[in-house]
């Protein structure tokens, strides 16, 4: 079977099999992996669905984790929250790190520097 | 395996806006350039785009309708979902993608493959803690197999399972290209398939009607 053809059946089969996300974006994502050749047809149907899973995942222990301090809305520092503190979602605190109002960041930057003066 | 640049926390002073995005008194700083990104992409092997094209790696994301609708579907639905909560979940769904990735294409190496199975991405979902994922994973794998069978231009089939014992040994070792049908001397057309890297317990059989 070629690839481009399969890949067809497989945006068919997956629309029927309450997939929502496209295959061959994630296939493109996948590629952008250094030293990756070739991802079989199971791999990549796998790899679309756990994403599916994940993204579930992580938007209901944001959710759950924030609720009661925000008005039910799932916010940003949510996602930031749960990175830090399950295990599972670690591997996001470098994309998530947690803002800071800009005034206590450049105040602690002076402080940083008075630091450095006093040395 | 995974690695960041060095300078990715929020003490950065280009994630905290100096570049531009710094707005006074507003309530928070956005941690997020996009020029500055290229430094600590999507994935941390390599520092520049290398061979990719027009797009850089770090800017391919699933399309945001797709992740805000799950996301949507996840939470109660009293929930509502911040604006830049869902465009971080995408940059966080590549993420996911690339981590999940390198682990498996990591393992093919070992084992001097080329291919990246589908056991490969279950082991490296076991191995970086998404181990609750595999089993519904498996189960979906299975149907997903069945619906790509049916839809070979097949009409009028049906998926029945429970029917075992009835078939040798034989029929499960040797894999046999979908579409061909072999009678086996029962009373049903019965189509047997065996997988790559997996036998499916029990009999999946379709029924012409």
């Amino acid at each position: 079977m070629s690839g481009k053809n399969m890949e067809e059946k497989v945006e068919q089969a997956t629309n029927s099999k309450n997939i929502s996300l496209p295959v061959s974006r994630v296939r493109l994502i996948m590629k952008s992996s250094p030293d990756v050749s070739c991802i079989n047809q199971d791999a990549l149907f796998l790899t679309t669905k756990a994403t599916e899973l994940f993204v579930q995942h992580l938007a209901l222990s944001s959710y759950k984790n924030g609720s009661g301090k925000e008005t039910n809305t799932l916010s940003y520092s949510d996602l930031a929250n749960v990175a830090e503190e399950t295990e599972t979602f670690q591997f996001l605190t470098d994309i998530l790190p947690k803002k800071i109002l800009a005034r206590d960041y450049l105040k602690s930057l002076e402080e940083m520097e008075k630091d450095d003066e006093n040395l | 395996m995974f690695q960041m640049d060095g300078d990715s926390s929020t003490t950065d002073a280009s994630q905290l806006g100096i570049t531009g995005e710094y707005m006074a008194g507003s309530h928070f700083v956005l941690a997020q350039a996009p020029e500055d990104e290229g430094d600590e992409g999507l994935n941390d092997h390599e520092d520049g785009n290398g061979s990719k094209d027009n797009l850089r790696e770090q800017d391919i994301y699933l399309p945001i309708a797709n992740v805000a609708r799950i996301m949507k579907n996840a939470i109660p639905q009293t929930g509502k979902i911040a604006k830049d909560a869902k465009e971080c979940v995408q940059e966080c769904v590549s993420e996911f993608i690339s981590f999940i990735t390198s682990e498996a294409s990591e393992r093919c190496h070992q084992e001097k493959r080329k291919t990246i199975n589908g056991e490969d991405i279950l082991f490296a979902m076991s191995t970086l803690g998404f181990d609750m994922y595999v089993e519904p994973l498996k189960l979906y794998l299975q149907k997903f197999r069945e619906a790509m069978k049916g839809e070979k231009g097949i009409s009028g089939v049906t998926v029945t399972e429970g029917m075992g014992e009835e078939l040798t040994e034989e029929t499960f070792t040797n894999p046999l290209p979908a579409g061909i049908i072999t009678a086996d001397g029962q009373q049903q057309n019965v189509m047997v398939y065996t997988t790559s890297y997996q036998q499916i317990p029990g009999v999946q059989q379709l029924q012409f009607s």
